[in-house]
């Protein structure tokens, strides 16, 4: 386009008689642009990366803070802390244990009536149901992980609550309750509060995050395979459980502890329904406590020590959670990533 | 023998089809059951004064400050997270594919999206609440501006995710076209780019507003309550979900019926959102044939 | 350096033409990871002229092409070696400015790819970021790369439209439009018709014709009618080398190579 005088760079001479033309620009005004565009970028890429950090920070903070905050009891107290059973306020002595043993027992509960129910879901959504009935009712399954946490602490406490109190309790007491050694664990009053009540709460709140992760990862079974076991004359039950599982095994267990995951960190729907109670019980019908409601329940009532003890309550349970989380995702890198936080 | 065994393979499949079947039916009854209750108990306490009186007057009174102040507090945490999410998706999608620092903050990302959100508010608490009070003297502790800051690190990973998902469905022919015609990347990323993937990245500012305007946990010490109308962000302010577990915790029926209506609010809010973000994102999809 | 030196010496050994040669290919190696895309390429391209890129899908055509503008450094581990000149400066050196080469050298893709904006806006866009026009001279500038795409009476009443609406032959003119306004010397063509229905073909083909007496056009496709049809010179590739370079009729009636003529004929690939 614009014709000047020889590249000053360069062998200008070098070229003369060639067919080539000689090297052609005075001022580069595309230098002073890329400059310009440099300086932009670096500075853009800079802004996006401090963006990004901060969710390194947020985690990083959390952790932190919780470990400063509790660090009265952590350092003071030490095993102490997590050991004891006991939680008295009146003389400021705190053990960690019965919110512990809470946490971990309605979180269980939860896994093991979430898990095969969650498996059901994805098993009828993949082979079983009609094709015109499978995305709608995928979409209402994962309707259930939007609904907010208190809605079900709210039904939990004035509709289910009295529902297990009426008819599962009971039954619960006179038939299981009987059995020798597993007898203990369902014997009690028809409270309706408790563990047991508490854990299938938060089973119905994982069964979307499991099942949808148990769903996507069955359709991605190669056609080929379930093909050539039909082939064999194999039922779909066969097909799924002798090929489909052992094929997304990892997957399926990164979505189990997905869901443990955020039954462990649930606080508003079993607040209402554990019944606060610092008692450690061997039945499941009896009330009891979790890390994240007696949180919930104290905290702004808490001062000193107290507090310094639920935020060490906190600072555990996103210890534990962050160990279960980077298991699930460690199994579902491979997958395609995006289950139902919708 | 080989017709019994064929007998026995085919109950087995039978007991299990129908069990799958009433796996799905039972969730989809407890989902019913829910949002029957929830619509149900809720339209009986909806009249005229849940959106005009304050819950001062309690079991007289209304929602209205706690429906303002959740307004309120949704909005600056959405004013928060949303810039930086999507810039922190872009970051990841655009500058830092298959890079390991990229790689390690998508997965610290899809940790905090399952994180408790009680710690969050916890952190929160720690890092706001507590130096504002100790900076104040104690005239301010708790305040939306903390109520808002721990919702929008519950929003974030979702934006981050959503984000760094819908830029990746980008075709890369497009980032090659305009770099093509001399255009620098960050101009390619804001102009061509977000825009192209914009209706997914609005999917995910949505199904974050979804997500963090029906948290309870970490509004109860960082936003706290207030049981009249508050505006400032400096300000303890009620949220519809604090007042509603505040209501919940109260013997009187009456509060019952009220948080029963707080209740209906928050999750047809909640559900509209999700459905309107599958919406929007089924378009974005389209758009991509 | 030294690859600038070893070039020149080359160029010095090229017998003299009449035609200017627009872009001279000199050792060029071109490597994605480990793979050996490209090997050892020397050809020069003439000016105004239509340069065609034929071989097997695979052989390296589209590499060798997104060299031309450096498209491929977005990508990590992507790495060129040895010069192409453009008007006999060497266009890898790092300090050739990457806006100045790309105002100079405009690329089509094979799918068009209009971007997510109005039909005006995707035309203005790229000027705009290059020169700063007054609202009449952009209207004019806009107006000459539509008509010179053979577009502009198509898409002269929906201006203010998304360009997202047209048919992909149009989409196709429209990319070819936002490439030539910035009124680059060299236009690059991606297999430019292979996502387009034959009567869109037949209109890209005919713009090339007009093209050409303007600018210098390399173009790579899979189709080996399309290459006789339009272009002046045809190039053969086979697993990333430069087989056999030369006048299009004499390539496709007597080529020297027996791969050529193996190729041509369809005898593989």
């Amino acid at each position: 386009m614009k014709e000047g005088t020889p590249h000053s760079g360069g062998v200008p001479g070098f070229f003369t008689g060639l067919s080539m033309p000689i090297a052609t620009h005075v001022a580069d005004p595309g230098n002073d642009r890329s400059r310009i565009d440099a300086r932009n970028d670096a500075l853009f890429r800079g802004i996006l990366r401090v963006c990004a950090l901060l969710v390194l920070a947020a985690l990083l903070g959390a952790a932190l803070s919780t470990l400063w905050g509790g660090r009265e009891v952590l350092f003071g107290d030490g095993w102490h802390f997590l050991a004891s059973s006991q939680w008295n306020p009146v003389e400021n002595r705190y053990g960690a244990w019965a919110p512990i043993y809470g946490t971990l027992v309605t979180s269980l509960i939860a896994i093991v009536i979430a898990v095969p129910l969650s498996f059901g879901i994805a098993l009828c959504l993949t082979e079983v149901a009609p094709l015109w009935l499978r995305t709608p009712v995928a979409t209402a399954i994962e309707l259930l992980a939007a609904i907010p946490s208190i809605i079900y602490g709210m039904w939990g406490l004035f509709v289910f609550v009295p529902f297990m109190a009426a008819h599962v309790d009971p039954m619960l007491d006179s038939t299981l309750g009987r059995l020798p050694f597993v007898g203990a664990l369902f014997r009690g009053p028809p409270l309706g509060l408790g563990l047991l009540t508490a854990g299938i709460v938060l089973a119905i709140m994982i069964v979307p995050f499991i099942s949808s992760v148990m769903r996507e990862v069955f359709q991605t079974v190669p056609a080929r395979l379930k093909e050539s076991a039909y082939a064999l004359g194999s039922t779909t039950w066969e097909v799924v459980w002798d090929i489909v599982l052992p094929y997304t095994r990892q997957a399926v267990i990164g979505g189990i502890f997905l869901g443990l995951g955020r039954a462990l960190g649930e606080t508003m729907a079993v607040t209402f329904v554990l019944g606060n109670a610092y008692d450690l019980s061997a039945s499941l019908l009896m009330p009891g406590t979790s890390i994240s409601s007696s949180i919930a329940n104290e905290f702004n009532e808490a001062v000193g020590l107290h507090r310094s003890a639920l935020i060490a309550l906190g600072f555990l349970l996103f210890v534990v959670t962050f160990v279960v989380l980077l298991i699930a995702r460690r199994m579902l890198r491979s997958l395609k990533r995006k289950e139902g936080n919708a | 023998m080989s017709a019994n065994v064929y007998r026995r393979r085919y109950a087995k499949n039978v007991v299990a089809q129908a069990l799958a079947s009433a796996a799905a039916l039972l969730a989809l009854m407890f989902l019913a059951w829910i949002l029957w209750v929830t619509v149900s108990r809720g339209v009986q306490a909806i009249g005229v004064s849940l959106f005009t009186k304050i819950t001062a007057y309690a079991d007289q009174g209304g929602l209205a400050n706690a429906i303002i102040g959740s307004l309120i507090i949704d909005a600056m945490a959405i004013a928060l997270c949303a810039p930086v999410g999507v810039l922190a998706g872009a970051y990841l999608a655009e500058y830092a594919r298959g890079t390991r620092m990229g790689e390690t903050i998508r997965f610290l990302n899809d940790i905090l999206l399952s994180a408790p959100s009680i710690v969050l508010g916890l952190f929160v608490y720690v890092i706001v609440v507590l130096p504002m009070t100790a900076a104040t003297n104690g005239s301010i502790t708790f305040s939306a501006l903390a109520g808002s800051i721990a919702l929008a690190l519950i929003g974030l990973p979702v934006i981050v995710r959503t984000t760094d998902e819908m830029l990746q469905l980008v075709p890369s022919t497009l980032r090659e076209a305009a770099l093509s015609l001399g255009i620098p990347q960050w101009k390619l990323t804001v102009q061509v780019l977000m825009r192209a993937a914009g209706s997914g990245i609005l999917t995910g500012v949505l199904l974050a507003l979804a997500r963090l305007a029906g948290e309870t946990a970490p509004l109860l010490f960082t936003a706290f309550g207030n049981n009249y109308t508050a505006l400032s962000p400096l300000a303890k302010m009620a949220s519809l979900p604090a007042a509603i577990y505040q209501y919940t915790n109260d013997p009187n029926p009456a509060m019952h019926a009220i948080a029963w209506a707080g209740a209906l609010l928050i999750t047809l809010f909640v559900l509209a959102l999700s459905l309107i973000a599958r919406a929007v994102f089924a378009r974005q999809k389209t758009s991509h044939e | 350096m030294n690859d600038l030196a070893t070039a020149v010496q080359s160029v010095l050994q090229q017998p003299a033409d009449a035609t200017r040669v627009k872009i001279a290919v000199r050792g060029l190696d071109f490597h994605y990871h480990d793979i050996h895309a490209v090997r050892n390429i020397h050809m020069d391209i003439s000016e105004r002229k239509v340069t065609a890129i034929i071989g097997p899908s695979g052989c390296g055509k589209s590499t060798l092409l997104r060299v031309f503008n450096r498209i491929y450094a977005i990508y990590p581990k992507q790495r060129a070696d040895g010069a192409v000149l453009l008007d006999g400066e060497n266009i890898l050196d790092p300090g050739y400015s990457l806006n100045r080469l790309r105002s100079k050298v405009g690329m089509v893709f094979q799918k068009p790819v209009p971007f997510p904006m109005t039909i005006y806006e995707n035309v203005a866009y790229g000027i705009r970021h290059h020169e700063t026009l007054s609202r009449p001279r952009m209207d004019e500038r806009v107006e000459q790369a539509l008509r010179a795409a053979a577009l502009w009476d198509e898409v002269k009443d929906k201006m203010k439209k998304s360009a997202l609406g047209l048919s992909g032959g149009q989409q196709q003119r429209l990319c070819i439009a936002r490439g030539i306004a910035l009124r680059p010397q060299v236009l690059l063509l991606d297999e430019p018709t292979s996502a387009l229905d034959p009567i869109a073909t037949g209109r890209i083909e005919q713009l090339i014709e007009e093209l050409k007496k303007d600018y210098t056009i390399v173009i790579v496709t899979h189709n080996m009618q399309q290459a006789a049809r339009v272009s002046d010179e045809t190039a053969f590739m086979y697993m990333g080398e430069l087989i056999e370079f030369g006048n299009t009729e004499k390539i496709f009636t007597k080529p020297d190579k027996k791969q050529t003529e193996d190729y041509i004929t369809g005898r593989f690939g």
